[in-house]
């Protein structure tokens, strides 16, 4: 007992204690058991254990943010049905957290679950949030994700990115056979799913917004190509006909039109499509190669590399192809430019020597950063709050891997695949 | 017939007469390896290099791509696929574009060297299929390279 209570103070000084990448301590936040107003059996187990599972999600969740800290649900008290919409607060004022998640499953006479979640202010003893989902059995851990995302966006005042998905090239074999196969999987790391069959070398990954496709890189038939596949049918298909080489695909943020790179007679160019393949646009006529481009969130502006200046450099255009700018001008080589979902940044890649970092810029030039100490850091993509960045870190042993890095700095944080992982593409989740 | 043919293409670039193979009996296979072997042989190597991001094909490259649009004109029967490649420390999108470049750029020397243009296929493999691993300026270096793979 004496030792638990130790425990608990040392966590909370270590959650008080500033740290320099962490410029605000985090916000305590208590997350016991949910509960359920009766134990009944599902597909999925029971509704009391289901409860508990999802707040070992959420808590799971809260605790891969930089401004959460949760508490619990281990060690935390157990409330009954009534108290996760009228909390005693006198009992949560002791764990010395400012907010308090509760909530219960509840199985439905339909065969689906009802998980709700409410969120409280423990100092002001007041309701401040509440979400409710209705979701099959095996659907629990997402209607958890969304409800750490409801928590996330009420405290940090940014969307939460718990129910996205990461989209990225599983790696496995030796360096002279190479299996590469594309994968997904929630951004927990569970729901892990293999989308092609490694038969052949797949590249890039890149969800669609809505996250109903995913567009990629197959060297299937002999040239590099865009394909798409549709999540639901796992239909997969060429962008285009021919066989002309495509690569560096994004979405738009609609979801409607797709930006890639072809190269004709080794000039390589960025050229738009729709998502059938029709209204094939060419945006860019340099001698130069230029490529990997990605919209602004509005759609009016694109970034991309080019090497007409001699060295890869960040440009921006309008969305048309006209007025580039170049944006670089740090005495190193940019590439892989990724638009924040804000608006705000610009993450790259950038070359120095033959090391490889990832770091920031705003859409005008200014403010350039570099987050990473890396040698081989490349392709940063944004999370759906655009205040992370997950990429891809080749290290000296020659293991390559999945890395998120805040963009406030601080140590980057591996995210765990089955095998070895590159390319990594964060769906941008919060629009559903 | 077709085997017999490249028998014979091959018997002609290595010994540099005109006897026909395919008169002799029962003659050894002729394989695509031997075939590269044969290439590798007279041209002294079936790669070239680049340095930095470029693709300019400098003077040892040069005397390499001339001696191999010499050995692809002896045998206008073997088709070669010309092979780009990146090194591991340029980012996903550009190796791609870069080794495209490459490509480009040998296919049009060799075409230059008289060598039709239809007995070449080209394709960029990136930063996919280093030749060598790690990450030391001399590993890098020998995958910034362009190879002609020859193809039945």
């Amino acid at each position: 007992m004496q030792r638990r209570k130790i425990k608990f103070w040392a966590m909370i000084l270590a959650v008080l204690l500033p740290t320099p990448a962490m410029a605000q301590p985090a916000t305590v936040v208590a997350v016991p058991p949910l509960a359920t107003p009766e134990n009944v059996s599902t597909a999925a187990g029971d509704t009391g254990l289901l409860a508990r599972y999802v707040a070992d999600v959420i808590a799971s969740d809260l605790r891969s943010s930089r401004e959460l800290m949760p508490i619990g649900p281990e060690n935390a008290r157990v409330y009954s049905y009534p108290e996760a919409t009228a909390p005693s607060f006198s009992q949560w004022r002791t764990t010395g957290a400012k907010v308090l998640v509760t909530g219960f499953v509840q199985a439905r006479s339909d065969g689906r679950l009802t998980v709700a979640c409410y969120l409280h202010d423990i100092p002001g003893a007041r309701e401040i949030a509440r979400k409710g989902f209705v979701v099959t059995p095996a659907e629990w851990r997402k209607a958890a994700h969304r409800c750490s995302d409801a928590v996330y966006a009420r405290i940090a005042g940014r969307p939460g990115w718990f129910d996205t998905q990461i989209a990225y090239v599983a790696e496995s074999g030796t360096r002279n056979d190479r299996v590469k196969r594309v994968a997904i999987m929630d951004s927990d790391g569970t729901s892990h799913r293999y989308l092609t069959a490694g038969d052949t070398t797949v590249l890039t990954p890149r969800l669609s917004p809505g996250g109903d496709r995913l567009a990629y890189v197959s060297y299937a038939g002999g040239q590099p190509h865009v394909r798409l596949i549709d999540l639901a049918s796992n239909d997969d298909g060429p962008l285009l006909p021919g066989n002309a080489m495509s690569f560096a695909p994004r979405f738009s943020a609609d979801g409607k039109r797709v930006l890639f790179t072809m190269a004709v007679a080794g000039n390589t160019d960025i050229y738009t499509a729709n998502v059938d393949g029709t209204a094939l646009q060419q945006l860019t006529r340099t001698t130069g190669a230029d490529t990997a481009p990605s919209f602004s969130p509005d759609g009016s502006r694109i970034v991309f590399e080019s090497d007409r200046s001699g060295s890869e450099q960040l440009y921006v255009m309008n969305a048309d192809g006209s007025d580039p700018l170049r944006l670089s001008f740090g005495g190193a080589r940019y590439a892989s430019p990724e638009w924040s979902p804000d608006g705000e940044w610009i993450a790259f890649t950038r070359i120095a020597g033959s090391n490889l970092s990832i770091g920031v810029i705003s859409p005008t030039g200014s403010g350039e950063r570099i987050l990473t100490q890396g040698v081989g850091d490349e392709g940063p993509s944004w999370s759906a709050g655009g205040r992370e960045l997950l990429f891809q870190r080749s290290d000296a042993g020659g293991r390559i891997g999945l890395y998120v890095v805040s963009i406030d700095g601080g140590n980057p944080r591996k995210i765990a695949t089955p095998q070895d992982g590159s390319d990594p593409d964060w769906s941008s989740g919060g629009a559903k | 017939m077709r085997r017999a043919i490249l028998v014979g293409l091959v018997a002609i670039s290595l010994s540099g007469s005109g006897t026909l193979a395919a008169a002799q009996p029962s003659p050894p296979p002729v394989t695509i390896e031997m075939l590269q072997a044969g290439l590798v042989a007279k041209s002294g190597s079936d790669t070239v290099y680049f340095a930095g991001n470029g693709h300019g094909i400098d003077a040892a490259a040069q005397a390499t791509l001339t001696a191999q649009a010499r050995w692809l004109l002896a045998n206008p029967e073997v088709r070669a696929r010309i092979e780009g490649h990146a090194d591991e420390r340029t980012p996903r999108d550009y190796a791609l574009a870069i080794g495209e470049r490459r490509a480009n750029a040998v296919r049009d020397f060799l075409v230059l060297q008289g060598v039709p243009a239809a007995q070449l296929t080209t394709i960029s493999w990136g930063k996919e299929r280093p030749a060598v691993g790690g990450t030391s300026e001399m590993a890098l270096a020998l995958n910034r390279r362009v190879s002609t793979v020859l193809m039945r």
